[in-house]
């Protein structure tokens, strides 16, 4: 039986997959809401920044893309919820400071 | 094991909020989003087409630049100006609302079969017009005329039955309707007046033919285009420049007095009525209060750096304020009837169909075709590759050059048509051309993305700490 990725292997991954109107990767942004990982498989609560978002299948899909490819990943499901909906304060520091984001 | 992220606390449990993805990694795209954009072949059609006549456009000016410095009652500014709008503008505007309308309304368009026979109606339709009008055959006109309308209906049917599909109505959804009857109305208008120089029509002899025609030129740009771009830009200012609307009751009131306005100006200016310059004057207040919303969306933006897709935008908003002065100069009853009455009249259709909506569109032509490109060239390597972003995809330096360069063929030209000299027109046109070749030579560059896809391997996790 193959080992499990945890966590942070989880959100480095997830740290590649990038939303391409803002150009930063969806962690930095704030999307991922939630992570667990239970027995090889991984569900991933996240969101979009805006609800009609086109790029919203390409996006969910690469999440479960990306987590496919990790050793020990036998699963993966994507939740994508509105509720909260996703707010610029959710980014990281360094995506804001990148991006030219002011504070709140 | 289970990460809550700081916001996760704030999450409810998922339930009927949430969306749960069932397809397989490798099953079709079927969801909220993607169905916007199901076929990237045909909305890329409709732009390339745009752009195709655009450039038809441009060498047309350089070559007669006699059109704009003399009065635009002459076969070639009629056929000139139906190849702008309905070649590039109508092209440009109704390709990127087959994109833009599912997600500005959150859902899916009605039909994607019928975008191709409207654009085959639509280039059939606009190319025979814009040659019959050359030669002023105005059967043809008709004839072609109802080819075009024939695919505009398609164009309407096809929005009016996504907009059914909306859950929730709101302003961006009031304007669309709006703009789509006026739309119709202005197809309607435009193929009476073809009816009346036929002898079809001979009610149509009540009426001023320069007012019939400035009806049909301003229930167009007005109606259709300026109604579009007021309405449209209450959802992609805010997406844009993580912003939102501040009050939702004077967006409302904008599209509200936007369409009071436009039916005034309709019989005022069709009657040749002295009530023109009240109707004007209740646009113009609609306008403002549009300009009041998207600047205090702008004040409450969390991205301080607006892209220059966004600038050109904003700018062509901006330009509206000349405009509305000088539609309430040209509106009022007692102006002398004079050439440079006329030459005003150039100006102002020239900076509304070039400086307002011709550059409000490159801005959004500068967000939906990188988008288009992108989705087609790497929506599928998403999680498999790292793939580039939109700003990515093609030349900031060449997008600021084009934008400057459009601004100072614009002044050249509007100085050029008031003191009606061809030879300043000819330079405002070789301008506008330079600044053309900045799109085309990054249009290139985007479309190149479909063609070669430039994708880089993911990088392995630096850890990776097994349970």
């Amino acid at each position: 039986m193959s080992a499990t990725p945890n966590e942070s292997v989880v959100l480095e991954t997830l740290s590649q997959i990038i939303d391409p109107e803002i150009g930063c990767n969806i962690v930095d942004l704030g999307l991922i809401y939630r992570v667990a990982i239970v027995e090889g498989i991984v569900k991933v609560t996240m969101t979009l920044t805006t609800p009609g978002c086109p790029m919203h299948e390409s996006i969910s899909q690469g999440v479960k893309s990306a987590l496919l490819n990790l050793e020990g990943v036998t699963g993966v499901e994507v939740e994508v919820v509105w509720d909260p909906p996703w707010h610029p304060s959710l980014m990281s520091e360094q995506a804001r400071i990148a991006l030219r984001v002011g504070n709140f | 094991m289970e990460v809550l992220l700081p916001i996760s606390a704030g999450i409810k449990t998922p339930t009927s909020s949430a969306r749960k993805l069932q397809t397989p990694v490798s099953g079709s795209i079927t969801g909220l989003g993607a169905t916007a954009v199901s076929s990237i072949a045909l909305p890329l059609a409709f732009m390339v087409t745009g752009l195709v006549a655009l450039f038809t456009v441009g060498v047309w000016l350089m070559v007669q630049p006699e059109i704009l410095s003399t009065y635009h009652y002459s076969p070639s500014a009629v056929a000139i100006t139906h190849l702008f709008v309905l070649g590039w503008l109508c092209s440009m505007v109704m390709g990127a609302m087959y994109q833009l309308i599912p997600v500005a309304l959150e859902t899916k368009l009605y039909s994607e079969r019928l975008v191709l026979p409207q654009w085959m109606l639509h280039v059939a339709g606009f190319i025979g017009m814009v040659l019959a009008f050359r030669v002023w055959n105005m059967k043809f006109v008709g004839w072609f005329g109802s080819i075009f309308a024939t695919g505009v209906c398609l164009f309407i049917y096809n929005i009016i039955r996504t907009l059914l599909r909306i859950p929730k109505w709101n302003v961006v959804a009031l304007s669309v309707t709006s703009a789509l009857a006026w739309v119709l109305l202005t197809i309607t208008a435009g193929l009476l007046m073809t009816a009346a120089k036929t002898a079809h029509a001979n009610f149509m002899f009540h009426f001023n033919p320069l007012g019939t025609m400035h009806t049909h030129a301003h229930l167009g740009i007005v109606g259709f285009f300026t109604m579009l771009i007021v309405g449209v830009s209450y959802k992609l200012i805010p997406m844009f420049t993580l912003s939102e609307m501040q009050n939702g009751s004077r967006a409302v009131a904008s599209i509200v007095l936007l369409n009071i306005g436009l039916v005034g100006s309709l019989f005022s200016i069709l009657l040749q009525s002295i009530f023109k310059p009240l109707f004007a004057l209740v646009v113009i207040i609609a306008l403002a209060i549009y300009g009041w919303e998207i600047i205090t969306i702008l004040r409450a933006r969390k991205r301080r750096a607006l892209d220059w897709g966004v600038r050109y935008f904003l700018t062509a908003i901006g330009l509206l304020v000349p405009l509305s002065l000088l539609a309430l100069v040209l509106s009022w009853p007692r102006l002398p009837l004079n050439p440079f009455t006329g030459q005003l009249e150039n100006v102002y259709g020239f900076v509304s169909l070039i400086g307002v909506v011709s550059l409000a569109v490159i801005g959004m032509l500068y967000k939906i075709i990188p988008f288009l490109v992108w989705f087609g060239a790497y929506s599928k390597h998403i999680g498999k590759a790292q793939v580039p972003a939109l700003a990515e995809m093609y030349s900031a330096s060449l997008q600021l050059l084009g934008y400057w360069l459009f601004l100072v063929a614009l002044a050249v030209t509007i100085f050029g048509i008031l003191i009606s000299s061809a030879m300043i027109v000819r330079i405002g046109s070789v301008l506008f051309a330079a600044s053309l070749t900045t799109l085309a030579v990054n249009v290139g560059k985007i479309l190149s993305h479909y063609f070669r896809p430039k994708l880089t391997p993911l990088v392995a996790p630096k850890k990776f700490n097994a349970l």
